[in-house]
């Protein structure tokens, strides 16, 4: 598969491209895709060493491993690293990598924006995690309900790092989201109409939707409890009346819509997987993202289902019921297609592939479950016990990162120009596989026995004991599982096989250029005429039956070069003339944009210094609650000082901030435009 | 529970034995706060749902991980296999795999919406009425229908409807008693109501907690049920409603201030049932917790009730706690102890009621449940809040006759 050995595995060969300064200033959706990945990868661990913590913690009753409250801090800093410090970013390294690459575009629509996007989550991550450090971290659960996360029940820093670190989180997600959608709409390729949309850039464009819609909500969820934390608002001081539902709400307006920014790209890198190793493509193309586009918008209607134990009146229980079994449909039309997908394929059990069909195997497990808390009167016993712990980890363990690590496999050979170890591979997978399920399955039983979530100990003798062990057990053994991936990245990313332009055989743009793609993508933008270009390209006599739309090319006028490039289906070869630069092609060879004349942003460190200011900018009020503990305990003059902190750091961070990001606007994103074009 | 489904009810009553089977090891006995032992009409009507539930979702997850497998196997790459044929779809199929979870779904509707207004409707009327009201991190419990209040240990009446007012002093908690009924938080500002009959029950105690993050101590907020005949409730409450006994009149002190184990024997209680006895007591709910490292008590004090209740009555304890009784403890921020001597376990269903428990608890409870706002009060002990030790306090010696003293208040 891979013949093209002579392609050098190192894109960025020459010095302008290589350094650490080449990452900082780099506007290069591929390295900020790179720089998403790693990141993410590394936050994984430590959120995975959190929950090994907690596991120590809890494999017997009355563990003494850590303290009431360092437990209370890992399980909130478990929830949320694993939520918006990995899993989110590791979807966000697929969208920054793959969305241009599968649209046919030479880059993002806004290249330094989306490097500032990066930025902001990794010092957003940074900022979380400060928090260990002064034995301050988080502890009111990622949920963060009010009014324990009020200044009267929190009095410490922890839900200051904590409200101000997911609202910076918040301005990283925001941002990329408007730039993918821009992407999307904006910078297709000619001919590829939406319905020619891989798969994976339809599930990220309606991901990018739920971000959009759902995190100005949690915005201002988090806006009302820092006002109410630093400047003495009332939105959810019980003692002023206040009704902390008002959080509740909010929180899961956003948090129920986040489930599915977590699980909608797993399922479209599923989706690219799938069809790939099973030689045929997606059954149902038409049906899969309707259900995409389906889950979304049912997604923003069944929050308070996770609210039927605070009660709200059987009407309202009633109607988000019915509609959280609802959205079981459009999921169940996701199984089924992926499962009719692989019905009469070719099989190639490589590792991608068993990561997806884990997908398929262990998400169906998470997604039953939920259907059985749909259920009011059901969930009263199952709510806030570990059957809810097994319930979501089977969806975002089983479902998630099994779709992640799908893709990672699947994409780390046109990231990095080398294939990821498939022996190693195979064994992380067995390992990943039984040790999730030995982690999550018992907390079904524990949690219908009646365990409670969220308790660093339990009592002997209440039947839980061998459940927790075993899932401690499994717990350790997923630790191991995640060692050998990450030693199988260090490996194969120095001495893994060349993988070529496209080791699976796959059907869609990003396979047609280098591995790893040259820094402008495409030499020549493609011009798409059917869903899987590279498919017609190599076996046309498979493809020729498929019902590709033509539908709108000839509306369109697509045109490259200001040539007509409606160029037909190879069924209708011959029928109409195809302008030899826009023909699908394949590129083997790997130049400079300059050597092509290619105009491409310049390199900038000004979103890296505009994240840095706001990052500082929004640190100052833990200053300010300092000072505020500070003048409570009478000690005016340290109360003082840090005032003066409070004002130096806020004004500091904002001119930092203001300067840079008018320096950035008033900066052309190409310095020089070679003259090749036109 | 197969009474309601008829067409498919052989697969129904496969998978439900599979179910029975499989949690046949599921009994109370080895599993004591299973739900799978309904005790009462809301654990019924929760359980049948939950079948229902069950075996539609074990039929889905068999189907799809069966056909995953089967085509995993079938369609596997073979060498000289022919080129797999690109189906791009089957409009019919679709719409079947569309509309046929869609019918699943409402026959898991109906009765989900039926069982919602039925548990939440009205409690019937002379319900026994029990309001709850969560503390971080105990529970308080009054009866407005007796004038009781009392704290983490739960008396209900077998085979009465008790309806729950459900209140929280500060953040939200959940209340839960996993084998008798379905829970419900406790929110701030607002009152739930929860209600349901322990009429499949005999004589019983039962774990209850807080299923709703609440802080430090969330894992500490523990309670005990405990399901007693009518006969030995209405001795319960006329128990209750009667002031501390000892020292209640402020008499002299007597010998009965030597805790007295059989109720018949104390002469001064006019009610025949005090309480669930501990003999009864069934293991699971006798608590198991270690008590932390760095804490002592001088073994081998031997406390004196009288001196006891006079330390209690100028000591900073009655500003938290009220005894009825002692007009000196009127404090409502911690649990009534009128009848604290009669309670099995203390610090909400952490500890056991014995004296070396109690003690170190008087001695410092910040170090027996984290985050906890009673202060410690131990002389020399380190303050785990503040951070500092304490230069005087209750020594050994006075702690063990405060001991002595709440444990005659029977």
């Amino acid at each position: 598969m891979a013949t093209i050995a002579a392609n050098p595995p190192h894109a960025y060969a020459d010095d302008a491209h290589s350094g650490i300064w080449s990452w900082l200033a780099t506007v290069d959706h591929k390295r900020i895709g790179t720089l998403y990945l790693f990141t993410a990868l590394f936050f994984f661990l430590v959120g995975g060493l959190e929950a090994e913590i907690i596991r120590a913690q809890l494999q017997g009753p009355n563990g003494k491993l850590v303290s009431a409250e360092v437990y209370n801090q890992l399980f909130t800093m478990h929830g949320t690293t694993m939520i918006f410090l990995a899993i989110m970013p590791l979807s966000a390294a697929f969208f920054n990598f793959l969305i241009p690459l599968q649209i046919g575009a030479r880059d993002v629509a806004f290249p330094r924006l989306n490097a500032f996007s990066y930025w902001v989550y990794l010092l957003g991550g940074i900022f979380i995690n400060v928090s260990w450090l002064i034995h301050a971290a988080p502890d009111g659960g990622w949920f963060g309900y009010a009014p324990l996360t009020t200044r009267p029940f929190s009095p410490g820093m922890n839900i200051d790092f904590w409200v101000l670190g997911l609202q910076i989180l918040g301005v990283s997600s925001l941002a990329a989201g408007f730039n993918f959608i821009t992407t999307v709409i904006n910078m297709r390729a000619p001919g590829m109409n939406l319905m020619r949309m891989p798969m994976f850039t339809w599930a990220a464009f309606v991901t990018q939707f739920l971000i959009v819609l759902a995190f100005p909500v949690i915005t201002i969820a988090l806006v009302f409890l820092m006002f109410d934390r630093f400047f003495g608002t009332n939105f959810y001081t019980i003692a002023a009346g206040a009704d902390p539902l008002l959080w509740q709400h909010l929180f899961w307006i956003f948090g129920h819509p986040e489930v599915y920014i977590l699980i909608l790209p797993a399922f479209g890198l599923v989706s690219e997987v799938v069809p790939t190793h099973s030689k045929k493509p997606i059954f149902g193309y038409p049906v899969m993202v309707f259900s995409l586009i389906l889950i979304a918008f049912l997604g923003f209607g069944v929050w308070a289902h996770h609210m039927f134990a605070v009660g709200m009146g059987p009407v309202a229980d009633t109607v988000f019921g019915v509609t959280t079994m609802l959205i079981a449909i459009p999921t169940g039309v996701k199984i089924f297609n992926w499962l009719a997908t692989m019905h009469g394929g070719s099989l190639r059990f490589t590792t991608a592939m068993m990561f997806a069909i884990g997908l398929v195997a262990f998400f169906t497990i998470g997604g039953l479950s939920g259907v059985m808390h749909a259920s009011p009167p059901a969930d009263l016993q199952q709510t806030d016990t570990y059957f809810i712990v097994a319930h979501f980890h089977y969806v975002l363990f089983g479902g998630s990162m099994m779709g992640i690590f799908a893709g990672i496999y699947h994409y780390f050979p046109k990231m990095t120009g080398r294939l990821l170890g498939e022996g190693l591979g195979k064994v992380h997978f067995w390992l990943t596989a039984i040790g999730m399920n030995l982690t999550f399955f018992p907390m079904h039983f524990s949690g219908l026995l009646g365990m409670p979530r969220r308790i660093y100990r339990y009592d002997a003798g209440q039947g839980w004991d061998g459940f927790n062990l075993a899932a401690s057990l499994g717990a350790y053994l997923l630790g191991i599982a995640t060692l050998v991936f990450v030693f199988n990245i260090l490996k194969s990313r120095k001495s893994g096989q060349v993988a070529g332009n496209d080791p699976w055989g796959a059907p869609t743009l990003e396979w047609m250029i280098p591995s790893p793609p040259p820094e402008y993508n495409f030499a020549r933008i493609p011009v798409v005429t059917s869903r899987y270009p590279l498919w017609d390209m190599k076996q046309p006599h498979l493809t020729a039956e498929v019902p590709h739309t033509a539908r709108g090319d000839r509306e369109m006028k697509v045109d490259i070069a200001g040539k007509d490039a409606g160029t037909p289906h190879p069924k209708m070869a011959g029928t109409a003339a195809r302008p030899a630069e826009s023909e699908p092609h394949i590129e083997t060879e790997t130049f400079t944009a300059r050597q092509l004349g290619i105009p491409m942003p310049d390199p900038t460190i000004k979103p890296l210094i505009t994240a840095l200011g706001m990052c500082i900018m929004l640190s100052a009020p833990l200053f300010m609650h300092h000072a505020q503990i500070m003048e409570v305990a009478g000690n005016a003059a340290s109360a003082k000082s840090a005032m003066t902190m409070f004002w130096v750091i806020a004004l500091g961070g904002a001119t930092l901030m203001v300067a840079s990001l008018y320096n950035w606007l008033l900066t052309p994103l190409e310095s020089h435009h070679p003259h090749a074009t036109e | 529970m197969t009474a309601t489904i008829r067409p498919r009810r052989r697969l129904h009553a496969a998978l439900t034995a599979a179910l029975a089977l499989a949690l046949a090891g599921c009994s109370a006995d080895k599993y004591p706060n299973t739900i799978f032992e309904p005790t009462t009409e809301f654990n019924r009507e929760v359980l049948s749902i939950f079948h229902s539930l069950f075996f539609w979702s074990a039929l889905v997850f068999v189907l799809v991980e069966v056909a995953l497998i089967w085509v995993m196997w079938r369609y596997r790459r073979r060498e000289g296999a022919p080129e797999p044929r690109h189906v791009h779809g089957n409009t019919t199929l679709e719409i079947a795999w569309t509309l046929i979870p869609a019918v699943i779904l409402i026959v898991i509707a109906v009765p989900t919406v039926r069982a919602i207004f039925r548990t939440q409707a009205k409690a019937v009327p002379g319900a026994l009425q029990v309001q709850v009201i969560g503390h971080q991190w105990w529970w308080e419990f009054r009866y407005p229908q007796y004038g009781i209040t009392t704290a983490n240990e739960l008396y209900l009446p077998i085979g009465r409807t008790v309806n729950f007012e459900l209140k929280t002093a500060d953040v939200i908690h959940s209340f839960w008693i996993p084998r008798l009924g379905g829970k419900r938080d406790l929110v701030s500002n607002h009152t739930n109501y929860l209600w349901f009959t322990p009429d499949s029950v005999s004589e019983n105690a039962f774990n209850g907690s807080c299923n709703e993050y609440c802080g430090a101590s969330h894992a500490n907020m523990r309670f005990r049920a405990f399901t007693v005949t009518p006969a030995e409730f209405e001795q319960w409450t006329i128990h209750q409603k009667s002031p501390a006994v000892f020292g209640a009149t402020a008499a002299p002190v007597t010998a009965a201030a030597a805790p007295a184990t059989t109720p018949a024997g104390a002469p001064v209680t006019p009610a025949s049932y005090i309480g669930f006895s501990a003999d009864k007591l069934p293991p699971y709910t006798v608590p198991t917790m270690p008590i932390p490292d760095g804490i002592t008590f001088t073994p081998g004090l031997t406390g004196d009730a009288a001196r006891g209740q006079q330390i209690y009555s100028r000591s900073s304890c009655i500003g938290c706690h009220a005894i009825a009784g002692n007009p000196m403890s009127q404090g409502v921020i911690g649990p009534n102890l009128t009848h604290v001597g009669s309670r099995l376990t203390i610090a909400a269903g952490l500890y056991p009621n014995d004296e070396r428990h109690l003690a170190l608890w008087i001695k410092n409870a910040r170090v027996m449940k984290p985050g906890v706002i009673m202060p410690t009060l131990g002389k020399g002990e380190f303050d785990p809040v503040l951070g500092t030790t304490l230069k005087s306090g209750l020594s050994d010696q006075e702690i063990a006759d405060i001991v002595a003293y709440l444990h005659a208040l029977k």
